[in-house]
């Protein structure tokens, strides 16, 4: 069964730039979310295995999905991408499961990098 | 010669406040830096307004008390405009004791306070932009439009020329501090048109 690629970001350019950034070779399914509660119940569904996860949304942000998955021991690997760069955001959203961090504008290089070094992109 | 008016698409909307998100984060990031504190980015709003309503707008934005302002003009590939940066009087405190500025909170200080931020800001926020529509911005020097003034006072004091213009507007504030200042970014209607060709470039 095919991976299942999670993109939650309320802008639909950002998901467009997000989507055409995955590695062309990755056999995933890719599913969109345009905020956080959109990304909560897509990951409920079994959607989001890996989730790229934006962190400035309406009605749910980021943190909000990061407490969810957590509290509620949802299945999903969380990478950040994000234009917030302080470093203060990095750690916070570390602090609360997110596994890497990506800072926006993304790029495919940045996407294989980290899909790379998680392990996430091996047996392709 | 009838000039049609400036629209945006709602794609182009959410293309303009998606590059602006990642320009307004490169400039919390300076401005986190500089404070030592943690910046705590909005949802950025970007629309076609007419100058009227540009008071509106500021006034929802919870401007009402008052206010210090400072304005920087940019320029660049047949694009012109304006940022304005409203601090909330409130805010030079805490921002004094951020910035470790000693002495009496005068007047002066409370004006390189302001310019301090400012240039921050406005800085880090046009050159983001810029970089992304692969544009260079000249700026010029910023200017202090009023000290103390109500919103009303400082926009009066603005360019009447402009009739609609795009406006960008990005709502500070730090975290735990009583620090609130609103960024606007104004482009002129002309300026539109070749921003729009910009955008729809990366749109494709």
């Amino acid at each position: 069964m095919n991976l299942n690629v999670l993109i939650c970001d309320d802008s639909s350019f950002a998901r467009k730039q997000m989507a055409r950034a995955l590695p062309p070779e990755w056999n995933v399914e890719v599913h969109f979310a345009g905020d956080g509660v959109e990304g909560v119940s897509a990951i409920r569904e079994g959607k989001g295995d890996v989730v790229f996860l934006d962190l400035t949304m309406p009605n749910l942000d980021g943190y909000g999905v990061l407490e969810t998955i957590r509290r509620d021991d949802l299945p999903a690997m969380v990478i950040v991408v994000s234009g917030d760069i302080q470093p203060d955001a990095q750690e916070r959203v570390k602090a609360l499961g997110a596994m890497a961090f990506i800072k926006k504008p993304i790029d495919a290089g940045k996407a294989r990098d980290v899909l790379t070094e998680y392990g996430i992109l091996t047996g392709v | 010669m009838t000039s049609v008016p400036a629209i945006l698409t709602e794609d182009q909307r959410d293309c303009y406040q998606e590059i602006t998100n990642v320009a307004m984060g490169q400039a919390a990031d300076s401005l986190a830096r500089l404070l030592g504190a943690y910046v705590v980015l909005p949802i950025p709003r970007v629309s076609i307004i007419e100058c009227s309503e540009l008071n509106m707008a500021l006034h929802e934005a919870g401007s009402d008390d008052s206010v210090s302002a400072v304005c920087q003009g940019f320029i660049g590939a047949g694009i012109a405009g304006e940022a304005l940066l409203l601090f909330n009087d409130t805010s030079f405190a805490s921002l004094a004791s951020l910035m470790k500025y000693a002495g009496p909170l005068n007047h002066q200080a409370e004006l390189e306070l302001l310019m301090d931020t400012a240039s921050v800001l406005i800085g880090a926020c046009v050159q983001g932009l810029g970089d992304q529509l692969e544009i260079h911005f000249n700026q010029s020097h910023p200017v202090v439009l009023g000290q103390h003034c109500q919103t009303d006072d400082i926009l009066r004091s603005g360019n009447q020329a402009w009739q609609r213009t795009l406006a960008i507007e990005i709502h500070y504030t730090i975290e735990h501090m009583n620090i609130d200042c609103e960024l606007l970014l104004l482009f002129t209607e002309e300026s539109v048109k070749t921003l729009n060709k910009k955008i729809d470039f990366l749109l494709d």
